[in-house]
């Protein structure tokens, strides 16, 4: 439990800073390196909660730093929208862009460790597959 | 299955992620909550402290912000404060400055698109850049004025190259475009555009368009050279207005002469920008006046400045403070872009402006050799060569979208329609330093030192007050005056063939209107005509504004032989009206005899009731002063009916407006006119009577129907007359619409139509041993919309207070508890 708690921790200041260094691309690219290279359970969950944690994150660090409030009511007004849904399309784009960049790097990571099994082990382990079986499991 | 769905999804997101989609900017770096506009959010508050560099700075600078967001600037020398001054407005108003900028260079286009072509394309087809150009050109490179603006691009651009991702104003973000580098020719390309707004109100289109239609003589009363009410700036020793009533001719028939000159140039006025809509001189216009230590309390010089121009958020002026120790010590409000205070105080003089609207631009008939891309023209029998200025016009993408070829000739630039070629001459395109006029008036210890400080001043002419410590006050109406040939009228188009029609020069400055220290204790101006043409027969223009303004300040100050800063500040939005004291008695008249003749209605006895009520006075609780503004519109509408075009929708005839209200009340002394009549009611002519009763009842008609019962919350004043101050991309979300205001048209905080102008500083200064002065603007400091500062004088500016200026000798002397941010800027 704790180790989880640091993992998810750590990975969600990791989209933080990725965030404040490289912009909005950064967490989709992050997603996607997470579910593709990281050899973890439900790398798709954990990677779209830590990025919307982040984004909420650095939203509230925003607010305790200025008027997150009055941009909400500004920037929502120029686009006709009220200041929460305003809120809520940026963490929900968040989430998508995590959501969507690991599925897709869940899947390449599955095809390459088909393609890897194949060439190295031409009968694997029957852990190993129930393990791959259960991220896809999990995940679905 | 869903790997794709995901991976579709993914472009999808990073499509509308990376590109802007319709109206939409990229959504990606705008949702950005580290550096999209949720960042904005950590740049609303001014931090305790902070720290900057810019390069070529010679010492440090250090800039203390006190609690209304003023920048008090500490600095070695006068470049280094110009320096602080760029970074500091590049800070708050960076996205103003450039817009501005662009605006008056023809260069929107590249951040908005081909929408705004048209735009671009008439505003360098008027050579705004041209003259800017021509200015920076013959700038000498020693003068304080091309010192300074070149200093202050050193400040803008040292802010630009070290902002972080969130410091990028809101409106970059929206637009999906990014700040350019500061060039010192954009502080006088600013300086033309405000031209453009001050100094571009000639009479000849309208004086052209009546003359073509009712004849010559008729034109020259309803446009005339010289106001029917004469209230002059430089006092003319009379204690009340003078009223030069004459009759106003019939309307005669179309001067064929006229049409003919009209024809073809209407669009080349068009696009050389002469058509502008008539201006409304009772809805709009400034003030400033003085009293003398005989007339105040204190025994002090008061001053009172209150220039109105367009309202817009961010406010066109920003505050501040600039001290140069043993050199400068100036405060006030310059325009963002340009370096310096330009109304203000120092510890010696107070100053302020209002535009004096003199006729300063000129149009030429051209002969060219070829009708269609011109290389010479002629004057005197020989050619001269034109010169030719190719002008790109590109998109946001940077791809040329359209290509100009723009003539100009000696005189200034040339527009050609149906095969006419016309030019135009504008003081404002001359060269000239005006920002070197700005600047000495800071160092200014008297007001004679203050006088000499705006010596070769050009334009946009303005009557400049100025109230000295040693109870001094003076104004002149201080600028270009061009003397013209023969009548030397410039409300005319002059034959370009001829040099004869050229300039002759300019009106010496011993000429100016001009008045100091005058047996009546006090100097006042508001937009009038400046000087009784009894005194000074120099042709300065014509159209004057109405000087109901003018009257009602004069009678206010000359009641009050005890004058206090409180009562200028309450003269500022005081809600009386001389026009409505002028015509009201007229309208209750006309309704009189009506009614003893027997002819009478209830609607007209009940309109007449309810204007009788009316106290005349403008305030937000007021439940008549609608009736009347209905009344006023109807009685020009239906007076004016012979200039109002034949159905020519979508000519320039339309934008032909009313002669002024002084015109019409002059016109008031003659019931039987034939203006009186309406052409409309073939059958009948109409007299004055029936015409002004016919307003009056047309008008309680209109308000019953718009605004309900007249005792109901429709009527007030407050649901009826607003600001709308618009931010400057126009996004409601981002401006201050409805927002009730005291006074009408014609107070002397007029307001009127769309409400888009007013009072845009308020300042009173008292000239005591030590200087105090009150202001406020309707907007704030800061440019940010996220910022408690983006509108925070709004309230105060709108019922009338104004603030306590923070105007402290040294850094020491300021409170600590008042100060809210230090920035310390250094050399790199």
């Amino acid at each position: 439990m704790l180790r989880a708690t640091v993992k998810f921790l750590l990975l969600t200041e990791a989209f933080a800073v990725a965030t404040f260094a490289f912009g909005w691309w950064a967490v989709p690219l992050l997603a996607f390196a997470w579910a593709a290279f990281v050899d973890t359970r439900r790398p798709v969950m954990f990677a779209t909660m830590c990025a919307t944690s982040a984004w909420i994150a650095v939203l509230l660090l925003n607010a305790a730093r200025g008027p997150v409030d009055i941009v909400a009511a500004r920037f929502g007004g120029v686009l006709g929208l009220p200041s929460v849904a305003l809120i809520a399309i940026t963490i929900i784009y968040a989430a998508l862009l995590s959501w969507s960049a690991s599925v897709v790097g869940a899947a390449v990571r599955k095809a390459l460790f088909h393609k890897s099994a194949k060439d190295e082990e031409p009968a694997p382990a029957p852990q190993q597959r129930a393990g791959a079986r259960e991220v896809a499991v999990a995940d679905a | 299955m869903r790997a794709g769905f995901a991976a579709l999804l993914l472009a999808a997101l990073l499509f509308v992620g990376f590109r802007p989609v319709g109206q939409l900017p990229p959504v990606g770096s705008l949702l950005d909550p580290a550096n999209g506009v949720w960042a904005t959010a950590r740049t609303a508050n001014l931090p305790p402290l902070e720290r900057g560099r810019i390069p070529g700075l010679t010492r440090p600078v250090e800039v203390v912000f006190d609690d209304r967001g003023v920048p008090h600037v500490y600095a070695a020398t006068e470049e280094d404060a110009f320096r602080a001054l760029g970074f500091i407005m590049a800070r708050d108003r960076l996205f103003q400055m450039e817009l501005q900028t662009r605006a008056a260079e023809g260069r929107l286009s590249e951040w908005i698109g081909p929408s705004v072509l048209e735009v671009d394309r008439r505003t360098r087809a008027l050579g705004l850049r041209w003259g800017a150009e021509r200015k920076f050109a013959a700038a000498n490179r020693n003068s304080i004025g091309y010192r300074a603006i070149a200093a202050y691009a050193d400040g803008v651009n040292a802010w630009i190259s070290s902002m972080r991702p969130r410091d990028l104003p809101m409106e970059y973000r929206l637009l999906g475009v990014t700040p350019g580098k500061w060039e010192p020719i954009y502080s006088l390309s600013f300086f033309s555009k405000m031209s453009l707004t001050l100094a571009f109100n000639d009479g000849t289109y309208n004086r052209l368009a009546a003359q073509a239609k009712v004849g010559r003589a008729a034109a020259d009363a309803l446009y005339p050279v010289n106001s029917p009410i004469q209230e002059p700036i430089q006092p003319n020793g009379q204690r009340a207005p003078r009223f030069d009533v004459a009759a106003i001719p019939a309307p005669g028939p179309p001067d064929s002469a006229a049409m003919l000159a009209l024809a073809g140039r209407e669009p080349v006025l068009a696009a050389l920008g002469g058509l502008k809509p008539n201006h409304n001189g009772d809805a709009l216009g400034s003030n400033n006046w003085a009293v003398s230590p005989k007339r105040t309390a204190s025994g002090h010089a008061l001053l009172a400045g209150d220039p109105h121009l367009e309202l817009t958020l961010p406010s066109i002026w920003y505050e501040m403070h600039v001290v140069v120790p043993g050199r400068l010590d100036v405060a006030g409000v310059g325009f963002p872009g340009v370096p310096g205070v330009i109304i203000g105080f120092n510890r010696d003089v107070a100053w302020t402006f209002t535009n004096t609207g003199s006729d300063v631009n000129d149009y030429y008939a051209e002969v060219v050799d070829d009708t269609v891309r011109p290389s010479r023209y002629r004057v005197d029998g020989a050619w001269r060569p034109v010169e030719k200025r190719i002008e790109n016009y590109r998109d946001q993408k940077g791809a040329v979208i359209r290509t100009d070829t723009l003539y100009f000739t000696h005189r200034g630039a040339m527009a050609r329609q149906l095969g006419k070629w016309m030019s135009m001459r504008w003081t404002a395109q001359e060269p000239s330093d005006e920002q070197s006029n700005f600047i000495k008036l800071g160092y200014a210890r008297n007001a004679a030192e203050w006088l000499e400080a705006m010596s070769g001043y050009q334009a946009p002419t303005q009557n400049g007050l100025v109230a000295d410590k040693s109870g001094n006050i003076a104004i002149r109406s201080t600028g270009a005056y061009p003397i013209r040939p023969g009548d030397g009228r410039g409300d005319v188009v002059r034959d370009g063939s001829k040099s004869s029609s050229d300039w002759l020069g300019y009106l010496p400055p011993s000429r100016f209107p001009y008045a100091m220290n005058p047996a009546q204790g006090y100097l006042a101006s508001a937009n009038q005509q400046p000087v009784d043409p009894r005194v000074n027969p120099s042709f300065m223009g014509s159209d004057w504004y109405s000087p109901w303004r003018a009257m009602r300040i004069n009678e206010l100050l000359r009641k009050d032989s005890a004058v206090t800063p409180d009562a200028m500040r309450r003269f500022q939005t005081d809600p009386g009206s001389a026009r409505a004291d002028a015509f009201v008695p007229l309208f209750l008249g006309a309704a009189a005899r009506e009614d003893s003749a027997g002819r009478a209605d209830a609607t007209l006895k009940r309109a007449a009731s309810l204007l009788a009520e009316w106290d005349r006075r403008y305030t937000t609780d007021n439940r008549r002063a609608v009736l009347f503004d209905k009344a006023m519109d109807e009685l020009g509408t239906r007076t004016w009916d012979e200039l109002r075009p034949q159905r020519d929708k979508g000519t320039a005839a339309q934008t032909l407006g009313i002669p002024e209200s002084q015109v019409l009340l002059e016109l008031m002394q003659d019931p039987t006119s034939q203006w009186w009549d309406d052409r409309r009611t073939r059958d009948l002519v109409e007299t004055r009577d029936e015409i002004v009763t016919a307003s009056l009842r047309a008008a309680l008609v209109a308000a019953l129907k718009t605004h309900g019962d007249p005792s109901g919350s429709g009527w007030l004043w407050s649901n009826v007359r607003h600001a709308n101050i618009h931010h400057l991309t126009q996004i409601p979300a981002l401006s201050a619409l409805r927002v009730p205001v005291q006074g009408g048209p014609s107070t002397l905080s007029p307001s009127g139509g769309s409400g888009r102008e007013g009072a845009s500083w308020r300042m009173v200064v008292e000239l005591g041993p030590e200087v105090r002065a009150w202001a406020t603007y309707p907007g704030g400091q800061s440019g940010n919309p996220a910022s408690p500062r983006y509108k925070d004088r709004l309230p105060m500016w709108q019922r009338g207070e104004l603030a306590p200026v923070l105007f402290p000798k040294t850094r020491a002397d300021i409170d600590p508890k008042r100060i809210v941010s230090v920035l310390r800027l250094d050399p790199p």
